[in-house]
């Protein structure tokens, strides 16, 4: 899989199972647009436990903070979130004041089916028309193609007025081939078959204009030849216990996690047209910034840009 | 205190934790314990891996209470379900349950607004589970519950969630949206006045005068709805907050996940819940006493790989030596780990168990079982 065009992007959109990496992800995906000289926007959503403050070194906002040359962070929290909307929406600041202030409308706009969603888009897409890029970490896959939907059913619940012409803006910005899904996996069934069933719906409501793109995170190559297979399972039937177990162990679990491997990239495949970026574990778990710095050089080599040009991480 | 004791007075455990922790295999391997112990255990999952609803013997897991056959586990005198959580047929249920009549049943399911807003909530798993929760604790069947629920980043999301609904339905809500179409109302007009008459105008302009029209014919529907709404509410929350419901926070040795479950304890202990521990899921355990791998192995290697290809003893070796050796790096870094996430173990009381990765999937109940004697600390050291 070719990852050279997410270089010409507008909106990433980074998704994955919970745990996979997705943040991670994220961060090393901005970094190397910035790296290619784009000015970019590394944005999280809503995050009570903010996950790129540790990524970035420092606290992400709401109003977006430098992070290095051409990167900058926010997190788009609420309610910030909905004031920016709000102010989009009605224009005043005393009538959004009024509007804050008020408890009936509060609870309406807490109720409102999607009402969340929308805003968050909404913040989203104002973003992409400042930056040459912007990439967003967005919830787990299935909270996250919710938030993409919303462009879909809201037009059926808002027949008229500016929410109505704000969602339809926001299809167009969703629609534009620059638009894509940054999809993170991991080899494991469940974790394949949640991005498989993410790719399936994406395909059938045709939401985003640019085609995903899946990676395979903490994937192993395979490299044991057939022989050593062979003698692996004899000696793991020869009754051995203690340190020689424990040695054996080690290495049928690495036999495993090839195995696991080609499966993933396997099924994944098959769906794609094409296999999935194989990502290697980072050396020992390291720290956040190790483990991203891993992830961007590895992915800096499916796009072009060398290592020598990642100097912030 | 080890887990056991901990849920010996336990009739609902609630799993919470980040995706990819084995949250479901540990509910399960609780759910099996309480069978071993002679009880009717009932485990209600969310998505769970094809291979676990294998492992309890299903086929596939419905959105009906199945028994597991235990015949394979003589042991077990008590009782094991599992069932799946539906979370777009439970809205509807509820709606017919708390319905005052078939009309008002049938009006607000036709909504507009309600089918969007069950939409919304059937993709928030959570506030189902509690539902469906809800349901089973008073259906009496079983009397250990487990609920594995589903990987929310914020507990807040979790524990709050049967308050959304309540929390803006309340009668002065029901009144201000639905007053300016009540026509005959004589002090309507005079209730609108003001702020409240611009606001509602201006609600109009922004979402449409249609949305506003479907939603205040939904709000005048669900107001017949609404005391059932709350009881439920509340009943929930006692469920939730009662002595016998233990929190068990899991996670696994990785940076975000245990953060995730530090959050969790942070907010139970915050919530005054008074029950919870920690399980720390997928530890590498290393003993071997070096990297020798040669000294160990080299000889059987030999002798077992004689008639493959010449280097091929030595290659292995060479890769078994290099594959322990990241393990015990592994395994390193997930103690340290586990010491964190163990630091901020709720209470003073809260349980605190470590389990060390299992080989190969958990794909039967007897690997279940495996898994529990790990969890329930009972497991005989290698």
């Amino acid at each position: 899989m070719d990852l050279t065009p997410l270089l010409d992007d507008r909106l990433v959109l980074v998704t994955g199972k919970g745990g996979t990496g997705k943040t991670t992800f994220a961060a090393a995906l901005a970094a190397l647009q910035a790296a290619r000289g784009r000015r970019t926007l590394l944005c999280e959503v809503d995050s009570q436990r903010p996950a790129l403050d540790p990524l970035v070194g420092r606290e992400v906002t709401f109003a977006p903070v430098r992070v290095a040359d051409r990167l900058e962070a926010a997190n788009l929290v609420w309610p910030e979130t909905l004031v920016a909307w709000l102010k989009r929406m009605v224009g005043m600041e005393r009538i959004v004041r009024a509007i804050l202030g008020n408890d009936m409308v509060q609870r309406f706009l807490d109720f409102v089916p999607g009402s969340q969603e929308l805003v968050t888009l909404s913040a989203i897409a104002e973003h992409v028309e400042r930056y040459d890029c912007v990439v967003v970490d967005l919830p787990a896959s299935g909270h996250a193609f919710s938030l993409l939907d919303i462009t879909r059913s809201a037009l059926g619940l808002f027949r008229a007025g500016p929410v109505r012409e704000r969602v339809l803006q926001l299809r167009t910005v969703l629609e534009d081939p620059r638009t894509r899904m940054f999809l993170v996996a991991l080899p494991e069934e469940m974790v394949v078959n949640e991005t498989l069933e993410t790719l399936a719906r994406l395909r059938e409501h045709a939401l985003l204009g640019g085609s995903p793109v899946v990676v395979l995170n903490r994937a192993i190559p395979p490299s044991l030849t057939d022989d050593e297979r062979t003698l692996l399972e004899r000696l793991s039937a020869a009754g051995l216990v203690g340190d020689a177990e424990e040695f054996l162990e080690a290495g049928r679990w690495e036999r495993a996690s090839e195995e696991a491997v080609a499966e993933a990239a396997f099924r994944l495949g098959q769906v794609l047209g094409v296999p999935p970026v194989l990502v290697p574990p980072a050396p020992a778990a390291g720290r956040e910034r190790d483990v991203m710095r891993h992830v961007a050089v590895q992915l800096g080599r499916h796009m072009g840009v060398p290592r020598q040009e990642l100097a912030w991480i | 205190m080890d887990l056991s004791a901990w849920l010996k007075d336990t009739r609902l455990v609630v799993c919470v934790g980040s995706g990819g922790v084995g949250k479901t295999t540990t509910a399960a391997a609780i759910g099996l314990w309480g069978a071993l112990q002679g009880r009717r255990a009932m485990v209600l999952t969310i998505d769970p891996a094809k291979r676990l609803a294998n492992s309890l013997g299903l086929e596939q897991m419905g959105g009906e209470p199945t028994q597991i056959d235990l015949a394979g586990l003589p042991e077990a005198t008590g009782e094991l379900w599992a069932m799946m959580l539906d979370s777009r047929g439970t809205f509807d249920a509820l709606i017919a349950q708390v319905a005052p009549s078939p009309e008002a049943r049938d009006r607000i399911l036709a909504n507009h607004v309600y089918r969007a807003m069950a939409d919304a909530f059937a993709g928030s798993q959570d506030y189902m589970a509690t539902e469906k929760l809800y349901d089973l604790a008073s259906d009496g069947r079983w009397d250990l519950l487990v609920l594995d629920t589903p990987p929310v980043q914020n507990a807040l999301d979790f524990l709050e969630s049967p308050g959304r609904v309540v929390k803006f339905l309340d009668e002065r809500v029901l009144s201000w949206f639905t007053a300016p179409y009540e026509k005959e109302r004589v002090w309507g007009g005079a209730f609108l006045a003001g702020t409240s008459a611009f606001l509602f105008r201006l609600l109009g302009y922004v979402f449409g005068k249609e949305f506003l029209d479907d939603f205040a014919e939904f709000l005048q529907v669900f107001s017949g709805l609404y005391d059932g709404f709350r009881q439920r509410h509340q009943a929930v929350m006692e469920l939730l907050d009662a002595r016998s419901t233990s929190f068990v926070t899991v996670c696994a040795p990785t940076v975000s996940s245990v953060e995730v479950a530090r959050f969790f304890q942070e907010e139970l202990a915050r919530r005054g819940h008074p029950r919870g521990g920690l399980v720390v899921n997928q530890i590498h355990r290393v003993e071997a006493a070096d990297d020798d791998a040669d000294g160990v192995l080299g000889e059987a290697a030999r002798t077992l790989g004689a008639d493959l290809q010449p280097a091929t003893a030595a290659r292995l070796v060479a890769r078994l030596g290099r594959a322990h050796a990241r393990l015990r790096a592994q395994s390193e870094a997930d103690h340290a780990l586990a010491a964190r996430a163990r630091a901020a173990a709720h209470g003073s009381g809260g349980f605190y168990q470590e389990v060390p990765r299992i080989e190969g999937e958990v794909h039967d109940l007897a690997s279940l079982e495996v898994v529990g004697q790990h969890l329930f600390g009972d497991a005989e050291e290698a």
